[in-house]
C-alpha cells in the first residue's frame, strides 16, 4: 500500500522515475564538471558533493536493490572528475574521499530503509491478499490501493485493472455506477473517533445476476501521526446464510402452526375428558370407581403438563441469546411457583450468563423437581462456583436426591414423554454451550450443576 | 435484610470499613455480604479469592453502635452459604474462634493455610498466639 506517499503519486511510472534520476544526475554531475572546467572561484574548490545526494536518495528509495551500486558509481564519478580537474593539491584526496564515502553512505542507508519499508508493505499486502473476505482499501483521495484475490473472484475485476483508480470506480462492479461505498463514509467522518461501520445490502448484479446478500464492514486506515490516511472495506457474501435462516424460519413457523393446532385440539379434548371425570365423581360413589377416576384424572393432568411443556418448547431459540442476570432470572422463575414451607436462598447477585432468554424456564423445571412432595426437600440453594473450565451455577436441595440409576437418563428425551422437563432444560442451555448434570448424593439431596463456558459468564 | 453487594455498592462497604483497618473491597476478587437495616449497612463480611484460587474470609465487621444484635452472624451465615462450594480459610481473632466454629470453621495449623493467605501474617513469624489470631478452615459444603 502506498497511502499518502507523494513520491509514489507523482512518479508512479518506471520510465518517469528513471528519467527524473537521469536528469538530476546529469544536472548535478554536469554542473560539477562545468564548474571545474570553467574554473570555479578558489573559495568553492573542491566543489561540494551535496547536490549529488539528491539523485542518490531518489534512486535508492525507488530502486533499493540497486541504490548502493548507483551511489558508489556516482561517488566514484564525482571523486575522479574532481581529482583530475581540480588544481593539484596534496590534501585534495583527503577532502574528496570522505565526501565520496558520505555519498555512498547516504545511498546505503536510504536503500536499506526503503527495502525495509517495502518488506513491510509486502507483508501487509499479503495479509490483505489472502484474507478470505473480499477486501479493498482506498487512500484519502479515494484511489484504490489494495484489491485482494477474494474481491477479484467476487467482482471479476482484476487488481491490475482497478489499482490507483479513483472517482468511485470500485463501486461499479457492485452498483453498476460510480457512487460512495461504506469506505467513503469512513473518509467522510474524518475528525470523529475512528469507528467500524457495518452494513448489509442485497446487490442484484452479483452471482451472475442472481443477486447476493453482502455484509460489509469498513474502518479508517490511520497513519503514524494519527491522521486518516484512507479506509479499508471488507465484504462477505452471506447469501447462503440468509437463505438458510429464512428457510429455517419458514420451517419453524410451519411446525409451530402444526403443533399449535395439535395443542388446541388436545386441550379441547382434554377439557371434555375433565368434564366427564367431574360428572363421574358426582355420579358414582363406589370407592373403587372413584379411585379409578382419580387415576384417570392424574393421567389427564400429565397430558396437560406435557401440552404446557410443548408450548414452552415452541419458543426456544426464537429470540437471540443475551446476557442474562442470573439472580433476577431465578427470582422471576421462583415467583411463578408455590414454595410453601420450602425456603429458597439465591446467591448469584453479580452473576450474568450468556444464555437463551428462556433460562428462567430451566430454573422453573429444576425447582419443580425439588418442590415435588415426594422429595421431602425443605431448602433450595442457588449458588455459583468459579472453575478453570467456566462457572457452575449450582441448584441444590436437601431432599431425597436422585438415585444413581436415574441420573444418566435425566436429560434424555424419553419415549413416554419429556420426563420432568429436564430434557427441555438441557436443550435451552445447549443453545449457548451450557451443560447440565446432576451431581447430588442420593439420600442427601439433588444437586444440578449448570456449567457456563469461560466466555459465557461475567461477574458484574 | 442480608444480601451480596453489587460492584457499584463496594464504596458503601469501604465507608463502613474505614473504622476497620481502612479495609477496601475489590470487585475483581471480592464478594461482600452486607446486612442492611433501614437502608444502612450494619454488618459486613468479605470473601476474597486469591490468585491461587484459595478463598479467605475476612472483614467481618459491625460498627460499634450496632453490635450485640446478631448482625455479624447474619453476614457470616450468608457468606458461608454463598461461598460453600469452596474450602474457606481465615485468620480468626482468637476471641471469636468459638463464633466461627458455629459455622463449621475448625482450627488448623498455620502451615495448612494456602500460601497466598499465609503471607498476610508472615510478620508474626509463626507466633499466632502472640498475634492473637487463629488459622481456621471450613470444608466446602452446605
Amino acid at each position: 500500500m502506498n497511502a499518502g506517499n507523494p513520491l509514489a503519486v507523482s512518479f508512479s511510472g518506471t520510465r518517469n522515475r528513471i528519467a527524473a534520476i537521469a536528469v538530476l544526475t546529469a544536472l548535478t554531475l554536469g554542473g560539477n564538471l562545468l564548474g571545474l572546467l570553467l574554473g570555479a572561484p578558489e573559495g568553492l574548490l573542491p566543489l561540494p558533493a551535496l547536490p549529488l545526494s539528491i539523485p542518490i536518495i531518489l534512486a535508492s528509495y525507488w530502486y533499493p536493490r540497486r541504490g548502493l551500486l548507483f551511489s558508489v558509481c556516482l561517488a566514484a564519478a564525482y571523486a575522479v572528475t574532481v581529482l583530475l580537474l581540480s588544481p593539484p593539491d596534496p590534501l585534495l584526496p583527503l577532502t574528496i574521499l570522505p565526501r565520496a564515502v558520505f555519498l555512498i553512505l547516504i545511498g546505503g542507508v536510504v536503500a536499506l530503509l526503503s527495502s525495509r519499508l517495502r518488506e513491510s508493505e509486502q507483508q501487509m499486502n499479503q495479509i490483505i491478499e489472502f484474507l478470505p473476505d473480499a477486501t479493498f482499501a482506498i487512500d484519502r483521495e479515494g484511489r484504490v490501493i489494495a484489491w485482494n484475490r477474494a474481491i477479484e473472484e467476487m467482482t471479476g475485476v482484476k487488481e491490475e485493472a482497478i489499482l490507483n483508480r479513483g472517482d468511485h470506480e470500485y463501486a461499479i462492479p457492485f452498483c453498476g455506477e460510480r457512487r460512495p461505498l461504506l469506505a467513503d463514509r469512513v473518509l467522510q467522518s474524518q475528525g470523529e473517533q475512528p469507528q467500524v461501520l457495518v452494513s448489509e445490502n442485497t446487490i442484484p448484479r452479483l452471482r451472475d445476476g442472481k443477486g447476493a446478500h453482502l455484509r460489509s464492514a469498513a474502518t479508517a486506515l490511520i497513519d503514524a501521526n494519527g491522521n486518516v490516511a484512507g479506509a479499508i472495506e471488507s465484504i462477505r457474501d452471506v447469501s447462503d446464510q440468509v437463505m438458510m435462516e429464512a428457510a429455517l424460519q419458514n420451517a419453524s413457523r410451519q411446525l409451530n402452526t402444526l403443533s399449535g393446532i395439535l395443542r388446541t385440539d388436545l386441550s379441547n379434548r382434554l377439557a371434555v375428558l375433565y368434564g366427564h371425570l367431574s360428572v363421574g365423581v358426582m355420579k358414582f360413589d363406589d370407592p373403587e370407581i372413584l379411585s379409578f377416576i382419580g387415576d384417570l384424572n392424574n393421567a389427564a393432568n400429565g397430558i396437560r403438563r406435557q401440552i404446557e411443556i410443548s408450548r414452552e418448547f415452541r419458543d426456544i431459540g426464537t429470540s437471540p441469546p443475551a446476557w442474562v442476570p442470573v439472580q433476577e432470572t431465578v427470582r422471576q422463575a421462583a415467583a411463578g411457583l408455590t414454595f410453601g414451607t420450602v425456603s429458597l436462598e439465591v446467591w448469584t447477585e453479580r452473576l450474568e450468563a450468556f444464555a437463551d432468554p428462556h433460562l428462567g424456564t430451566v430454573f422453573s423445571h429444576l425447582f419443580e423437581n425439588s418442590l415435588a412432595p415426594a422429595t421431602g426437600a425443605t431448602r433450595i440453594v442457588v449458588t455459583y462456583h468459579l472453575r478453570p473450565e467456566g462457572c457452575a451455577i449450582i441448584v441444590e436441595d436437601d431432599g431425597t436426591g436422585i438415585p444413581d440409576a436415574e441420573k444418566e437418563g435425566l436429560f434424555v428425551q424419553k419415549a413416554e414423554g419429556y420426563g420432568h422437563g429436564l430434557f427441555l432444560a438441557h436443550e435451552i442451555l445447549a443453545i449457548t454451550g451450557i451443560t447440565i448434570r446432576e451431581t447430588g448424593t442420593p439420600g442427601e439431596g439433588a444437586k444440578f450443576e449448570l456449567l457456563v463456558p469461560s466466555g459465557g459468564y461475567r461477574i458484574v | 435484610m442480608v444480601r451480596e453487594l453489587r460492584s457499584a455498592e463496594f464504596p458503601l462497604a469501604d465507608e463502613v470499613w474505614r473504622d476497620y483497618h481502612g479495609m477496601t473491597g475489590d470487585p475483581g476478587r471480592d464478594r461482600i455480604f452486607a446486612v442492611f437495616l433501614a437502608g444502612r449497612i450494619v454488618s459486613l463480611a468479605r470473601c476474597r479469592r486469591h490468585p491461587d484460587g484459595s478463598m479467605e474470609v475476612d472483614g467481618v465487621f459491625t460498627p460499634e453502635a450496632c453490635r450485640g444484635r446478631g448482625y455479624a452472624r447474619m453476614a457470616v451465615s450468608a457468606l458461608v452459604v454463598a461461598c460453600h462450594n469452596d474450602d474457606l480459610y481465615m485468620y480468626a481473632v482468637e476471641s471469636l474462634a468459638g463464633f466461627y466454629a458455629e459455622f463449621r470453621f475448625i482450627s488448623i495449623p498455620e502451615r495448612d493455610l494456602p500460601p497466598a493467605i499465609r503471607e498476610r501474617y508472615t510478620w508474626a513469624a509463626g507466633n499466632m498466639e502472640g498475634a492473637e489470631v487463629r488459622p481456621m478452615r471450613r470444608r466446602a459444603g452446605l
